[in-house]
């Protein structure tokens, strides 16, 4: 249980062989790829290419969201069979779980890069937002919000796993309330950017919003090995 | 020895709730001062009417002269005459003078038995020019007589008769912490052991703890109609509720969807344990740290110490005591039923 180097390794190369997997499937990328752009270019249709802050701010985090669920719901799918055998002989729990966290921190970068960038190519800024004073703490916010998204999603979808049917909505009946909160803030945070609200006003959202992604980190890793042994 | 105390907690919960919904009716309100009208006011002479909730302050055709209505403008009187006294009302003249020293006036009743009523904003005067008041119009600060109402729960504005539901709402959220602090505390015997007796007792805390938690909704969504004027406003403190409620509901469709899976209480007690870390998280820091129109925001989510008077802690204590008791009898209903079930099936 103790975080040792051996561990770290451990988590390294989980992680490493996530990205790989994903890299070699291909597919799975490809859909969360797709599944942002195609509910980006909705949002775009729906809006008759004419946003308020309000509006953008919410179609940002809804397209967030079920992109995060997309790549992340599937994260333990893989552990399920001969796999899951073999890793629980040679991968320890904290290792496992950590190199999962790892690969979520990736997966928000990516996440962030490609909704954000849809969104700026497809509905460009939002009107009324005037002149945009605050872009990095428009993309901080995005990707801070993600993260403790995509954390918690991390945790959720390592409990829906273990249940043998239907896992898939339950990972998403389980992981909304839980997810409420964090989306509360983020919306917040990204209004407050795109308005003139000033930086001072807005600085304790990205101080929130790392807290709760280390609490619920800090909090999987704990958990986690319960969810591992069983 | 067991049995004795069994019967003390139990009936003494159920006496002291008995005593709560009786006295919570029955005590009458203090008077206060709700409405004047007209609200706004005209130069020179006019009467006013100033309503009154609560206890009547005065009675039908009482002696007009023992009742005082003075206005306030900063911090100058002007002077009225008693015209009508009724148990909820009172009529005044009052001739208000072209130069005041604020356009905002507040309403002092200065009352025989009931003490001084007060109405901060009472009437506007808009035609009101700034200065100070002519020395013909200014009253004298009468003198206050000590209230002598008895037992009655204090006059809050906005609140007003509403205020008996804090022996409701409040102690239905206190009672749902206790029991799923108490849930949580199985959770992790269980994770610790991996004892079934701890899955069973987790199980009946979150069931037991998500009535409570429900309730504690509706008697604050009900509070919010009334003072805030709609079922459900955007604020952290009610966003913190409903997301506990909605996470605890996710506790028992994770049980649900595992059946009759061995695993089940491994995980649920994992569940469990993150769900009430977030509860702590959600409902005791983070509206601390946010705006919020939920009572005693500064530093406190409840009402603060100069909002509860003896009279309403004399109810208020023993409702909690009250539903805390219930609210642990029902749990130890349905634990005895898990176990029951769990024994049927075990066998």
């Amino acid at each position: 249980m103790a975080l040792s180097l051996r561990t770290l390794r451990n988590a390294w190369t989980v992680a490493r062989l996530e990205w790989q997997l994903e890299w070699r499937q291909g597919h799975q990328l490809a859909a969360v790829g797709l599944f942002a752009i195609a509910s980006v270019y909705v949002a775009f249709q729906a809006s008759d290419q004419r946003t308020d802050p309000a509006s953008w701010t919410a179609m940002l985090w809804l397209v967030y969201l079920f992109s995060g669920f997309t790549a992340i719901g599937r994260l333990f799918d893989r552990e399920r069979s001969d796999v899951r055998r073999y890793l629980q002989w040679t991968a320890d729990p904290l290792g496992l779980i950590l190199g999962k966290l790892f690969h979520s921190i990736l997966t928000t970068t990516a996440l962030t890069a490609l909704v954000l960038g849809a969104f700026i190519l497809f509905l460009g800024w939002p009107q009324g937002a005037g002149e945009l004073t605050k872009p990095a703490l428009l993309v901080l916010g995005a990707w801070l919000g993600g993260l403790s998204i995509t954390v918690t999603l991390v945790f959720v979808s390592a409990v829906a796993s273990q249940v043998r049917a239907g896992s898939g909505a339950l990972g998403a009946v389980l992981g909304l309330p839980l997810l409420l909160p964090q989306l509360i803030l983020s919306t917040r945070l990204t209004r407050g950017a795109l308005s003139d609200t000033p930086w001072a006003i807005l600085a304790e959202y990205p101080l929130f919003l790392a807290a709760i992604s280390a609490g619920t980190a800090t909090l999987a890793c704990i958990l986690f090995p319960y969810i591992w042994r069983a | 020895m067991n049995g004795a105390w069994n019967w003390i907690w139990k009936g003494g919960g159920i006496v002291l709730l008995a005593y709560v919904i009786l006295r919570g009716f029955s005590t009458p309100l203090q008077p206060g001062l709700v409405t004047a009208a007209p609200s706004q006011l005209k130069l020179g002479m006019q009467t006013v009417t100033l309503t009154a909730a609560g206890q009547p302050f005065g009675k039908e055709g009482a002696s007009l002269s023992e009742f005082t209505v003075v206005l306030r403008a900063g911090d100058q009187l002007l002077k009225t005459e008693t015209q009508e006294v009724q148990p909820h009302g009172i009529t005044v003249a009052v001739n208000v003078p072209g130069v005041l020293p604020s356009r905002a006036l507040d309403a002092f009743v200065f009352t025989p038995s009931a003490g001084t009523l007060f109405l901060g904003n009472a009437c506007f005067v808009e035609e009101a020019a700034k200065g100070d008041i002519p020395a013909s119009y200014v009253a004298n600060k009468p003198d206050e007589s000590t209230p002598q109402l008895g037992f009655s729960f204090p006059f809050q504005p906005n609140i007003i008769e509403s205020i008996r539901n804090l022996l409701w709402h409040v102690p239905m959220w206190f009672s749902m912490f206790f029991i799923m602090g108490l849930g949580f505390v199985a959770s992790l015997g269980q994770l610790r052991t991996g004892k079934v007796m701890w899955d069973l007792r987790a199980e009946a805390a979150v069931r037991t703890g998500l009535l409570f938690g429900l309730l504690g909704l509706a008697t604050g969504s009900l509070w919010a109609r009334w003072t805030w004027g709609a079922w459900w406003v955007s604020d952290p403190q009610l966003n913190g509720a409903l997301v506990t409620v909605l996470l605890y509901s996710g506790y028992l469709i994770l049980r649900s969807a595992m059946g009759d899976d061995d695993r089940v209480g491994r995980l649920a007690a994992v569940y469990n344990v993150f769900a009430f870390v977030m509860l702590v998280i959600l409902l005791m820091v983070l509206p601390r740290y946010t705006e919020s129109l939920h009572p005693g925001k500064d530093g406190n989510p409840g009402f603060n110490k100069y909002d509860l008077d003896n009279s309403l802690r004399a109810v208020f204590y023993p409702a909690v005591i009250g539903w805390g008791s219930l609210c642990y009898w029902m749990y130890t209903l349905r634990l005895r039923m898990n176990r029951i079930a769990y024994s049927l099936l075990s066998r």
